[in-house]
């Protein structure tokens, strides 16, 4: 069974007090802040070793993303995978969720053959939660998201659990897919000392828009039709809304607000 | 002079990170109560590669070296200083075999060292020497095919959780009548005596070995007979000294931590007391403390992965590693004022985990006679 | 079809979801002064007419229905190819979907079908004087909100978190039911869902707690601590405390929140009867969404919470549970 894994570098959360906004560009600087793997994608690459544990075949990381990002890649070696692939290009930068489906996907199709893609629900930066659908999308096979649990019932068939509003669902679907986990499918393993020795071993593959056939209007900011109109730091970042008066009707209201929120 | 970390380095101080930040707090209320390392925890160390990281790969370990058994101590004892003191100890075991054992003895040892089966031990000191190593009276008295050991050893860390120790004993006079020799637990008369109540370090289990005509087969001889006090010698100096020193490294770490979080936290006069110049510079002084420590102890470690050799270095971090930990934590739990001495806020653990690793694997006054003979050696 | 702004009507087991009226409020508040109408899409197979009805008294102007076997059950490629060809033939402006699990899915293989943009996750929408939607979208786990617009495709997306929008006000129908006929394929169903499973909250550690109701020094008294507890098990949450109660019995040292205790990230928090002191509140400052109960109108707790009530939790506890629990057995 040939896995891949969406792997994507995102800026350590324990130094996010250190992200500053630069003004004349209204995006955020991200210089000097390590990155790690995205926690999320960490979970599907520890989904992918273990069902390559119990059925065999590779595992592959795909992950774009600036020079920058080479050590988190080794990492994702270290902690298993057999290759990675880093497509990284100037030409790349600025891309929105649409344009990196496309550009993930296009280096998907020059794999060839898949089995399993997996990918974390979101991200902690971007959040945008869109990828995985949209690289399914792309490569015309079918998808679920909010993974919880991924056993194979036979060759190319897969019974899936799936997050749904309090509750989930057990769902038979056919490979190949795209698979994006949630949080609460697997604690990932920890990288042992021979984990790292071993990981410098293997391949990194880097691919820039000369190796992969693409479209020069869908990729990059070009590609991208989502635009920011701007962006502000919250400063409070609470709603405070404050309720007073009446006591039932409070109560009423607060229970109108959970029901809404989901909670009852 | 590349003061950077390698990539290698930096990925493995990150997963040990996270290993100590998941596996140990769970652990260490246990720890504190019953003085008692976390057993269930070391087969997971081991199968993690942090007990054999200096033991060769044809034995069961990575051999990654040094450096990387530093930052590992540093990181395990960021979270609990014990962890590491214990482990220090373990590698001082696995050091002493690797570098003086024979074929045989690499084979059987280090292997069950390197998984976790069993902790390693490096007994020394003896009731009447541990500074004076030559003072040692527990003896081994060959008889045929044996050595008849007699004698206690005090003060040995891990004796409890051990199923074989690495004994310092007297084969003939003076300091170089000493030899080592390879100790099973289940060989007659050997056994583990008191287990000793520790102010600080508690988790990292101290006691005692007891030996009465315990019979030792000639092929656990390690080295060569009057070899002891040059095994016992290069172990503390290349692996001991530093061990400490990291232990000491990993409580500064915690030390200014606490300090900074506290500093920020906490408001007097309407507003964070990080805006005292008296804290600041408390804050300051143990941040240069940590710095300091960090690159004494980094560079033992780069030049043991050199085969430099480190005697003076050694005994410098070791000597001012331990007395800045203890130095910072006492600042810190001023800083705390009252808080400071509750025994609900961990500053106060920490004064007290620096202490024991001021005698621990050699005490100051034995480093500054070191450093004192390499000075005064110096402008001939 | 006329309408400029399509609304995906979410419906569950038979039954309209409210993230889909609240999203059908807000565009007609924004299509009205723009002069454009909204259209309510539903996809599904049978028991459609009550709910076409349900959807014009909300305000639709008019209701989009694909009624075809093979749609009875969801399945993301299957419903975006559909909608995607139903986008292209019609060109509406605008389409929003809650940002649901369903809807989070939808969007974005739709958005990726039409080649559009998809503002995911919003919790504002606007539109600007050229008549373009801009969505306002947290980022960087929430400490950055950005507006977001796509202004040089169509349609704009836009997914919504429940709960952001109210519900709007039924009001007396005027609107038209559009039946559009599709054609499928068993094929084009890709996966089967086996078994839809409803689950309880379990027990498990404070830290894992989704929802965590918190009591402080306000409650007063061990009998009225029940009510933190009723509470809590109506929501299939999980108790916690702040120092007091624990000191006084109320509540186990391992319930206690805060510096020295426990730090949480639940989805939601609801304190009850705790003023807000830094000592607490630097263990609930992960939590998604805090609601504060409290007496004392100068409680430090109102100033950093998202939605506070000022009364005596005796009068607003006992009711609120009832309700809840009413709720839930629907």
């Amino acid at each position: 069974m040939r896995i891949i894994v969406c792997l994507k570098p995102v800026p350590d959360p324990k130094h996010w007090s250190r992200l500053a906004l630069d003004p004349k560009t209204g995006t955020l600087i991200r210089e000097g802040i390590p990155n790690i793997i995205n926690p999320l994608d960490r979970k599907a690459l520890e989904a992918a070793l273990q069902l390559r544990e119990r059925e065999g075949g590779e595992v592959i990381t795909l992950s774009m993303a600036p020079p920058s990002a080479m050590p988190v890649l080794r990492e994702g070696l270290a902690m298993g995978a057999d290759l990675s692939i880093f497509l990284t290009d100037s030409a790349f930068a600025g891309s929105d969720a649409l344009a990196t489906s496309y550009i993930m996907g296009t280096a998907i199709r020059k794999l060839a053959r898949y089995d399993l893609i997996l990918c974390g629900d979101q991200t902690l930066d971007g959040s945008t939660s869109l990828v995985s659908a949209q690289i399914a999308e792309f490569l015309g096979i079918p998808n679920l998201m909010h993974v919880t649990a991924i056993e194979v019932q036979k060759s190319g068939v897969f019974h899936v659990r799936s997050q749904i509003e309090r509750g989930s669902m057990l769902v038979e679907i056919k490979a190949p897919l795209v698979l994006s986990v949630a949080k609460e499918i697997n604690e990932p393993r920890y990288i042992t000392l021979m984990n790292i020795l071993e990981g410098e071993k293997k391949e990194i593959r880097v691919w820039s828009s000369r190796d992969l056939s693409l479209s020069e209007p869908w990729v990059g900011l070009k590609g991208s039709p989502s635009q920011m109109a701007d962006l502000f730091i919250r400063e409070a970042k609470r709603k405070v809304e404050i309720l007073q008066g009446d006591r039932s009707e409070m109560t009423k209201i607060l229970a109108d607000r959970l029901h809404r929120m989901g909670y009852c | 002079m590349d003061f950077k970390l390698s990539e290698r380095e930096e990925l493995l101080r990150k997963s040990m990170r996270e290993f100590a930040e998941k596996e140990i707090p769970p652990r260490m209320e246990g720890m504190e109560e019953t003085g008692e390392f976390p057993v269930d925890l070391l087969k997971k160390m081991g199968d993690v590669g942090i007990l054999g990281v200096i033991t060769p790969q044809e034995y069961g370990g990575t051999g990654m070296g040094n450096l990387a058994r530093i930052i590992i101590l540093e990181e395990m004892g960021r979270v609990c200083p014990a962890i590491p003191m214990a482990l220090q100890v373990h590698h001082m075991a696995t050091y002493a075999l690797t570098k003086f054992g024979n074929e045989e003895q690499k084979k059987k040892y280090l292997p069950p060292l390197a998984k976790g089966e069993t902790m390693g031990v490096m007994a020394v000191t003896d009731p009447s020497g541990g500074s004076d190593v030559a003072g040692i009276k527990t003896s081994a008295k060959l008889e045929g095919d044996v050595y008849i050991l007699n004698g206690r050893k005090c003060f040995i860390t891990n004796s409890h959780f051990s199923d074989f120790w690495v004994v310092v004993a007297r084969t003939g006079e003076g300091g170089r009548g000493l030899s080592a020799f390879i100790v099973e637990k289940n060989f007659p008369g050997a056994k583990p005596g008191r287990k000793e109540n520790k102010v600080g370090l508690r988790g990292a289990n101290t006691g005692e070995l007891v030996f009465q005509n315990c019979p030792v087969p000639k092929a656990n001889l390690l080295g060569h007979e009057g070899e002891g006090m040059n095994i016992a010698i290069q172990d503390i100096v290349e692996a001991g000294r530093p061990g400490m020193a990291s232990v000491a490294l990993g409580i500064l770490n915690a030390v200014l931590e606490q300090a900074v979080k506290f500093a920020n936290e906490r408001s007097l006069y309407g507003k964070p007391i990080n805006t005292l110049q008296a804290i600041q510079w408390h804050i300051a002084d143990i941040y240069a403390d940590l710095e300091i420590s960090r690159l004494l102890v980094y560079r033992v470690g780069w030049m043991r992965d050199n085969n430099i050799r480190c005697d003076t270095e050694s005994a410098l971090a070791k000597q001012f590693a331990c007395e800045a930990a203890a130095r910072s934590a006492r600042k810190a739990i001023e800083i705390h004022g009252s808080y400071g001495v509750m025994k609900e806020y961990p500053v106060q653990r920490l004064l007290r985990d620096a202490l024991v690793t001021i005698p621990a694997g050699g005490t100051g006054e034995i480093a500054k006679l070191v450093m004192a003979r390499h000075a005064l050696n110096m402008f001939k | 079809m006329q309408s400029e702004i399509w609304v995906f009507a979410e419906q569950r087991q038979g039954e309209l979801v409210e993230v889909g009226l609240e999203l059908l409020g807000k565009a007609l508040e924004l299509a009205h002064p723009a002069g454009w109408k909204v259209a309510s899409v539903l996809v599904g197979h049978a028991s459609e007419n009550a709910l076409c009805e349900q959807l014009l008294s909300y305000g639709a102007d008019e209701v989009i229905v694909v009624d075809h076997p093979l749609l009875g059950s969801y399945c993301s490629q299957s419903y975006a190819r559909i909608l995607g060809k139903l986008v292209r033939d019609y060109n509406p402006k605008v389409f929003l979907l809650g940002a649901t699990a369903m809807g989070s899915d939808l969007g974005a293989r739709l958005a990726a079908r039409l080649r559009t943009g998809l503002s995911a996750h919003c919790i504002g929408l606007e539109l600007s004087q050229e008549k373009k939607l801009l969505a306002v979208v947290p980022g960087w786990g929430g400490n950055v909100l950005a507006r977001i617009y796509s202004p040089h495709t169509q349609p704009q997306m836009a997914t919504v978190m429940p709960g952001v929008f109210d519900m709007p006000q039924e009001k007396e129908a005027t609107g038209r039911i559009v039946p559009v006929d599709v054609d499928l394929n068993p094929e084009d169903v890709t996966y089967q869902i086996l078994e839809v499973k409803r689950e309880a909250g379990q027990e498990q550690a404070l830290e894992k707690a989704e929802v965590i109701i918190a009591g402080g020094w306000g409650i007063g008294s061990r009998e009225d601590w029940e009510l933190v507890g009723d509470l809590a098990s109506a929501l299939h949450g999980m108790v916690g405390a702040t120092r007091p109660p624990v000191d006084e019995g109320w509540a186990k040292e391992n319930q206690m929140i805060g510096q020295s205790g426990r730090m949480i990230h639940p989805k939601l928090y609801i304190g009850i009867g705790i003023s807000g002191e830094m000592h607490h509140m630097v263990g609930i400052q992960n939590a998604d969404f805090i609601i504060a109960v409290n007496r004392d109108p100068e409680a430090d707790i109102f100033k950093m919470c998202d939605l506070g009530i000022v009364g005596d939790f005796k009068e607003i506890l006992p009711g609120l549970t009832k309700e809840i629990r009413e709720k839930l057995q629907k």
